[in-house]
This record gives C-alpha cells, structure tokens and sequence, in this order.
C-alpha cells in the first residue's frame, strides 16, 4: 500500500476517541445492540491494527450492512423517520471503521462525524448538548489533521491544539454567517420525531394523568414578562380545553368536529394595558401553546382557537419562542351560541346517578350559577376531602361518584372533573381547563420557570353577563397549591418529585446549589432566546438596527467585510516573520538547566561550549560532579551527533535527557550550595 | 492547440518561476485548489444545510456554517505548510540509460513552524515524503528511470501537500536546474573487433603482446601462426588467435572506428561496455571519437571523464 494512503497510528486513536465521543450524547435514544456495535468494530479494528485480526472479506461486510439494517427495522418499525435514520447513520459509522484501511475510508468516517454532530441538535439544542458538540467537533477535526501527518507515532499535542486554533479563527466568521444567511422555511416535508417521547400535557386526560406528570421536574416553558411579574395566584397557563366527557375520559372537540360557523373565535372586547410577555417552550411534539386567559398573540405561526386557546399549526418539534398580550379580566364569549351551550353541558347519558342527584339537590337550594359555584367549592372545603398525590386508584364505572362519596382523595384533575361534571348536571355550561398553575420565579433574570410538576387542571364555568369564569376547585381544597405551588402542597405528604430523587429542584434548599441551578437556567434562557429563536424576524431586526435595512448588497458588503477582517489577522499571525530560531526540544530543556544554575550564582558565559561550562560547574559544586557530567554528556551526543551514545532511538534519548535535567535541582540543598560556592 | 496551450503554460510557469538552484517557495510560487475530498466535503456541507433549512434548526446552521468557514481557514493553514520551505538541488547522480539515476534534493524549512506531509516528485520519479518537525533540513532522494544518453533534465519538482484537512492542495513546480548526465546503455559484446597492433593512422584499439593472455578472436589473415590456438582447432572449435597484451605497453585504444557499420547509439553503448571491462580490470585505455582524443589512463576520474564523453557526443554540453 502506498504510504501516503496509510491511516497514521495516531490518527487512529484519534478516530477511535471520535468514535465514543459521537455515540456518547446519542446513547439514550439508541437501541443497546447498537451500542454492542461499537464495542465490537472497537475490539474489532484494534486488533486488526495488532495485527492478530484481519479486515472483514466482503460478504461479511455485505452480511453486517444487511443485519444492520434488519436490527434498526426490527427495533424501530421503520427505517423512515428520524430516530432510526440517525441509528442507521450510527450503525454505519461503527461499521465503516471495522473497514478503515486508507486514508479515503477515514474521511468518509469523518465527514460522517460531522453529519451525526448535526442530527444530534435535531433532537435538542441544549447549552450542555451545544458544549458536548463543540467537543466532538473538536475531536473530528483533531483526527482530520493527525489524518495528515504520516509518520507521527508519538501522541502529539500540537495536533489538538492546531485544530482548536483552526476552529477558533473560524468562530467570528461563523457568527457573521450564522446571524446574516437568509433564513427560508423548509423546502420539502422532513422526517419528524416519533411521538414515542412525549413529554407534558395530553390531548385528553383521565384521573391520574396530571398526578402522573407532576413526578417530573423538567421545565415546560420560561416567561420573561416584559412588567412586573403578577401573583402566582393569577398564573393560570391555558393549554387546553376539554370539552367532552366519554367514559370517564375528559378530551377536547377537535377541529372539524367544531361547526365551520363555531371555529373562528368570537370578538373579545379588551380593554386597558395587557400583560406582555413572551414564551419559550421546550420541544413537546405537541401542537398546543400556554398563555394567560385572554391571550392573543401576533408572532407567526401561533393561531387561536374558538375556546381562546393558541396553537400552532404542527407539533413543536423544537424549542419555539412566542410573544403573547394577555388581558386578564376581559370577559370571553359573553353570549354563548345554541351549539356551543349544547356542547358544553353535554353528558354521557348514564352514570354517577349520586353526582347527578347531589347536583341537582345544590342547585335547587341556591338562586344563581353562581352560588351554585360557590356551594360546591364549600361543599369540598367543608366535607373531608384531601388532595394527594397518592389518590389510590379508581376503577369500574361511575368514578366520580366514587371519588366524591366514598374515597375523597384526588388530585387536581379529579375535582376539576367532577366539578365540571356536577355543574353540567344542572345545566350550567362548564369545561375542564388544562394548563400549568404558577411558576418559578428565577431572580437571576426576573423569568417564570413552569416545570412539568405545575401540571394542573381547573375548571371554566360560563356566566350569563360575565363569559367563561375561571373556576379552580383545587383552591378549595388545598389553598396552598395555588399560593405556593405543589412542592409546599405536599410537603406533609412528601411525594414531590418522589420518583426523581436526584432532580436539582429537591436541592432547592442548599442554597449555594439553588443559586446554581438558578443561574444555569438563566444562561439557558438567553440561550435559547438568542441562538435556539433566531429566526427571520429577529434576524430583520438585528440588521435593521445595525444596517439600516435588508438588501442583497448588505448581505454581500457584510459577508466580504467580514471574511476580509478574519482572515486577514489570521494570516498575519501565521506569516509574521518570527526573528528567533525555533528552540528544539533538546536546547529548551538545556536552558532550562542552565536557568536553574545561574540561581546558584553560575551563570553560562555566551560563547561558552556545554562542557566549558561543565568543567566550570564541576570546579564549583563538586557534590554534583556526577550529574553536571551526565546532563551534559547527553545533551552533547542529542544536539551534535543526534544519536544517543547508548543506541536507541532519539526519543529516548530525548527522554532520557529531558528526565536527567527534571531531577536535578540542586536549589533544594541551599546550605550545601552556599557553602561551596564561597568557598 | 491543445499542445500549444501546454507550450504557453510551460513558458508562463517559466516566467513565474525560474529554474534556480535554491529555490524559496512563497506567494508567487505557490498554487492552492480545493482536492477532490475538499469538493466532496463541500457536498456534505450541501447536505448539511439542507437539513438545517429544513428542520429550521439553528446549532445545526451554526455548525454547518463553522465547518463552512474552517474550509476557508484552512486555506491559509493549507497554504502555510508550503510557505517558507527552501528546496535545494543537491547533486544528480550519474547514471547508464535505460537505469534509475538518483537525484539528491534537500528541503529546509521556515523558521516559523513544523512542516508535515510533503509529497515530492518529479512527473515521472519515485515519490518521496517528508515531515519537517524535528530537524530544520532533509535529504530526498528521488530515483528516475533515464532512457536516452546526454544531459537529461527531469523537468519541473512538483511538490504538494493537503495538510492539514487535506480539503485543499497546495502545490509548486520548482525547476531545480538539476541535471543528471546519462552514459550510454552499456551493450556487452564477445570481442573487440579490429584488434590490431597499435597503428599510426588509429586503426587499431588494442595493442597485442605477448605477455599475458587476454582472450580469444576468429583467426584473422596475418595472424602470427603461433598464437593460433591449436587445441581449440582440434577440439573443432573453429581457427581461433590466442590474444596477449604487453606488459609494456598496456594501454588500449577505444576507438570510435573499430565499431564501422553500426548506429552511432550502438557504437558508443559498445565502446561503454568496454570502458568498463577496462575499467574493472585495471587496464589502461584510452578513446577517440571523431574530434576528441583522450590520452589512455586508469582510474576513477579518467573513467567518468570518458564516459562523459560518450554520454555527450554528439550532443551540446550544458554550460555549468
């Protein structure tokens, strides 16, 4: 084989380094088989390098690509789709360097590296995630480079730090093209995630849901509020509306089941300041949005629907960043249409027949929906009701009447839905409202964290005059999760966050760690806010306020600039005449010999030989005859005849001296110095 | 047209490089171009903003868009590992036709950084490879294989590296003004023809004695009839002269006459095979070519002085 074809032995480890950096942030999402796969085209290829193994022929080869295949089909589904697309992408990878021979083979490897740098950001672009990346970037570009140094045997430094260098220089001019390439939509229709790893709220909800999610502390979404942050109290997040009730099973009406002349969302009458603020959700796969009742919102892509919810047309594959103006005491659908009245009362015809009863026994004894309201809300505050995490379960029909009369422990969903439910039996038009309640409040950068654990579900109920009244069951029951939150709720309990035992948010008492992770999710917002949201309308206004406007010249006046004003200092640092010869490895270690004599008063006179000097030292110290000749002898046979006098090769020579020099330092024995050189 | 675009070429890169003995490699003397992988990168780059347009996926813009940049980085990284090397034309071994001569280059680098995977060839040479990080020079050697006699230039050094992404390849055509003088391809042959006592008018090369016995020729009319080498005759070898040589006078004559009626290329590969046979065997000889006479020696010096002038008759000797 041709010797400049030959992969270097220190590009090798470099590949190999690559090869667990990449799978590594990929790891969770993949099939275990796959990860048996590396290991295996490691030990493989390692040994093919010992030579004890040798490359696989080709039907082995054929018959590898083959199962490969068949494995990602079998553990997937599919081979459409982005996660088994990525798998097979890092099935090849692995298999590809079981066949590493010659240098064209490993710049596929490492343009392939490259590739899965890029697909991991399809599934997050976390700060954590984003560092990890610049890391294996890194790592490919290191073994690109050692790719090019034949010959290089020893692990040599200068090659990670070239690269690094290279990527450096590249940086600026990266940023320039990053905030000014024109940002287009999509040109075809792209795999999307499997919805496998849905995180947050469902599209329907029966008992046990809410409670279910309120295990997890990850975060929904951030708000920065553009004034003052309102009372946690009035943090009701709207994200979706269940308006029908089928076997137990709350869900909303769907978009066609809403009557053309019912989709358009009815004329609010707003009046005042709104509350501004904006939102950044994390990836959901989802398509609903949060907001404060009323919301509207002008950012593209976020529509509202006839219940005064806002959605966005497809599921949020990555975090998405919208503005929203909330007036918080508008009234919303002050006449209700027959359609809409008839939907929400509506019941299933049978079941819970006491709820029914209790339902109606209420609201004979009452004159207004509303004091029907306010006795059902005393009614769970009076009786022995406990709001819990751990409500046991429920099972069979008529579960309502079974939570109401004989296990009275739920959480937010259960009284939510049996409010709903008691207010529909006496005619009263009310929908359960599922959302978040509350937030976290981080002082670093006055944002509202929501984390999965405000889960919650309340109740709207439409008054004549007033609309659709926010109605929170919940607040009766325990007021302390609508002031504090679930945490202080369940503290007797101590369910919160049971099943993550290890979540930063448990820590939020150490102080030190709290402020930590306070600052950590500051950083994330910006992140997210600057890099993760850029898109057409930010980068408009970033050239409008530094250019003037948005023409193909500016694009061109920019990127030329810009390239000339990086590549200019870096070709000047790379072409600077450097007046000094570079010092070998050899002559630095010398000097630095010589640095530690002349601190016991023996300086090198210029123009004196090594071994005039060491004749010299040897007459002053003589305690350290034997070193002095030794140091000196070595360094003689490295600089002038570069052969070590013992045989071997000068790397070990090198060695040698380099260790020869590192122990002797006489500077440690100053009383013994002192003497013999006044002497 | 095609050949007169090279000619122009030819005399362009002439122009823009010299032939010189030394030559330091800088800005005028150094070609960049993206290599074949560095198009094939550009492709994955392609790819890579797709997927980024189309999953409107902003770190993966960013990422593509630093690689993008890298490439254009490396240019100058590519371009530095060439920038400041001095290659100097050492000596160019001489050589028979039809053998590999050997060329003896040096290569010193910069004094401003480490210099990895020099490919250095001639067109039609062997390939050598270099690193220049520990030592400030190093010696190639490059091995050519030389078909015709003369003054034999193996044209324009390339020398070329893709470190260090291998995206891009920087190359130079240096003329190193070297030149490998070529001696004629020796063609052994059984005999001297026309051996004869030293003559006046130079017909003869050897002078035959009787002293020491150098060899066997067909019988020739005049031959002394005691040399006839009888027992061959008997053993029906054919009527043979038994050849001596006088300690006396030793010295033979090469002439270019003695090889009448062949090509001018195969007289001087025969009277190169016997240069060396005399040469090996401590004879003295001497040589004479229309024009040139050269006084019969021995000796190391006297033998590259006439092989010299057989690899050159004929042709221009190039002004040192």
């Amino acid at each position: 084989m041709n010797i400049q074809q030959q992969v270097p032995r220190n590009a090798l480890v470099w590949i190999f380094i690559c090869l667990f950096a990449l799978v590594a942030p990929h790891a969770a999402r993949l099939p275990v088989w796959v990860l048996v796969v590396y290991v295996i085209a490691f030990v493989w290829r390692l040994q093919v390098h010992r030579g004890r193994w040798s490359f696989p022929g080709s039907w082995v080869k054929v018959a590898m690509t083959f199962s490969a295949s068949l494995g990602i089909y079998l553990s997937y589904g599919t081979l459409i789709g982005l996660e088994p697309t990525v798998a097979l992408l890092l099935t090849a990878f692995a298999l590809k360097l079981i066949e590493l021979s010659q240098r064209k083979d490993a710049y596929v490897l490492l343009f392939l590296g490259y590739f899965i740098c890029v697909t991991e950001f399809l599934f997050s672009q976390d700060i954590l995630i984003t560092l990890l990346s610049v890391v294996n970037v890194t790592l490919v570009t290191t073994a690109l480079v050692a790719l090019h140094q034949p010959g290089e045997h020893q692990f040599n430094r200068g090659t990670i730090k070239l690269a690094s260098t290279m990527l450096l220089q590249a940086v600026p001019l990266m940023l320039v093209v990053f905030f000014v390439f024109p940002r287009f939509g999509p040109l075809w229709t792209v795999p999307i995630k499997s919805h496998t790893a849905k995180t947050g709220m469902s599209d329907h909800m029966k008992p046990g849901d809410v409670a279910s999610l309120s295990q997890s502390g990850d975060v929904a979404f951030r708000v920065k509020f553009e004034g003052e942050i309102p009372p946690k109290s009035e943090l009701y997040w709207r994200g979706l509306v269940f308006s029908r009730l089928r076997q137990d099973v709350w869900s909303g009406l769907g978009f066609y089941e809403v009557p053309l002349s019912e989709r358009r969302p009815s004329e609010v009458s707003t009046s005042g300041n709104p509350l501004s603020y904006s939102i950044i959700m994390e990836p959901t796969q989802q398509n609903w949005l949060y907001g404060l009742h009323y919301a509207r919102s002008n950012s593209p892509g976020v529509m509202q629907s006839s219940d005064f919810r806002l959605f966005s047309p497809g599921p949020l594959e990555s975090e998405n960043m919208y503005s929203v103006n909330s007036w918080l005491s508008a009234s919303a659908d002050e006449s209700l249409s027959d359609w809409r009245r008839k939907a929400e009362t509506k019941l299933p015809p049978l079941g819970n027949l006491k709820t029914r009863e209790l339902a109606r026994e209420l609201r004979s004894g009452v004159s207004s929906d509303e004091e029907f309201v306010d006795a059902i809300l005393a009614r769970f505050n009076v009786e022995p009701y406990v709001y819990t995490l751990r409500p046991g379960a429920l099972s069979g029909d008529n579960q309502i009447d079974q939570f109401l009369f004989q296990s009275q422990r739920g959480f937010c969903e259960h009284f939510a839905s049996a409010f709903v439910f008691m207010m529909r039996s006496a005619g009263v038009p009310a929908r359960v409202v599922a959302g978040y309640q509350g937030g976290e409040i981080n002082p670093v950068n006055k944002t509202v964290i929501v984390h999965q654990f405000d889960a919650h579900a309340w109740a709207e109920v439409w008054i004549e005059g007033k609309g659709w009244v926010r109605v929170d069951p919940t607040g009766a029951v325990s007021p302390d999760r609508i002031e504090w939150g679930l945490e202080e709720a369940m503290q007797a309990e101590g369910s919160f966050l049971a099943a993550a035992p290890l979540s930063a948010l448990r820590f939020r008492n150490v102080p030190l760690l709290n402020m930590l992770r306070l600052r950590y999710d500051a950083i994330t917002y910006r992140w997210q806010s600057w890099v993760v949201g850029f898109d057409r309308e930010r980068q408009f206004d970033l050239l409008q306020r530094f250019f003037g406007g948005v023409s193909t010249q500016i694009f061109a006046t920019i990127l030329l600039g810009s390239w000339v004003l990086v590549l200019v200092p870096v070709a000047i640092s790379l072409f600077r005449k450097k007046d000094t010869h570079p010092v070998s490895r050899w002559d630095k270690q010398y000097l630095i010999f010589c640095g530690r004599m002349a601190k016991l008063g023996l300086v090198r006179a210029p123009g004196e030989t090594p071994g005039q000097f060491a004749q010299r030292a040897v007459a002053a110290l003589p305690v350290y005859a034997k070193e002095l000749e030794q140091i000196t002898r070595q360094y003689n046979a490295i600089a002038y005849t570069k052969v070590d006098g013992s045989g071997g090769s000068m790397g070990e020579a090198l060695g040698r001296f380099t260790r020869a020099v590192n122990r002797f330092k006489p500077a440690r024995r100053r009383g013994v110095i002192d003497e013999t050189v006044s002497s | 047209m095609r050949q007169r675009g090279r000619a122009r070429f030819g005399q362009w890169v002439n122009r823009r490089i010299p032939p010189a003995r030394e030559i330091t490699l800088n800005q005028r003397r150094i070609f960049i171009f993206p290599s074949r992988v560095g198009f094939f990168f550009g492709l994955c780059l392609l790819v890579m903003l797709m997927v980024a347009i189309n999953f409107e996926n902003n770190l993966s813009y960013a990422l593509t868009f630093l690689l993008a940049t890298l490439f254009l980085v490396a240019t100058l990284h590519t371009y530095a590992n060439l920038s400041g090397l001095t290659i100097r034309a050492l000596r160019a071994q001489p050589t028979f036709a039809g053998q590999q001569s050997e060329f003896h280059i040096m290569v010193e680098r910069s004094k401003q950084r480490d210099h990895y995977g020099l490919h250095i060839k001639w067109p039609q040479s062997t390939e050598s490879l270099a690193n220049l990080t520990e030592d400030d020079r190093v010696n190639i050697q490059l091995h050519m294989l030389v078909t015709n006699r003369g003054w034999f230039n193996p044209g324009r050094l390339l020398i070329e590296s893709t470190y260090p992404l291998g995206l891009l390849r920087t190359w130079s055509w240096i003329d190193l003004d070297l030149h490998a003088l070529v001696y004629p391809r020796p063609l052994a042959s059984l005999e001297l023809p026309g051996l004869a006592t030293d003559t006046p008018d130079g017909a003869a090369a050897m002078v035959s004695g009787n002293d020491d016995f150098f060899g066997f020729r067909n019988y020739q009319k005049g031959d002394s009839l005691r040399q006839v080498h009888w027992k061959g005759l008997a053993k029906g070898q054919g009527m043979q002269t038994k050849q001596y040589t006088a300690y006396a006078d030793r010295s033979v004559w090469l002439d270019w006459d003695l090889f009448a009626g062949l090509g001018t290329e195969q007289r001087l590969s025969q009277l190169c095979y016997w240069v060396l046979a005399f040469d090996s065997q401590k004879e003295e000889y001497g040589l004479r070519l229309p024009g040139l006479v050269i006084e019969p020696a021995l000796g190391e010096k006297h033998r590259d002085r006439v092989l010299k002038a057989l690899a050159l008759f004929g042709k221009e000797d190039r002004p040192l």
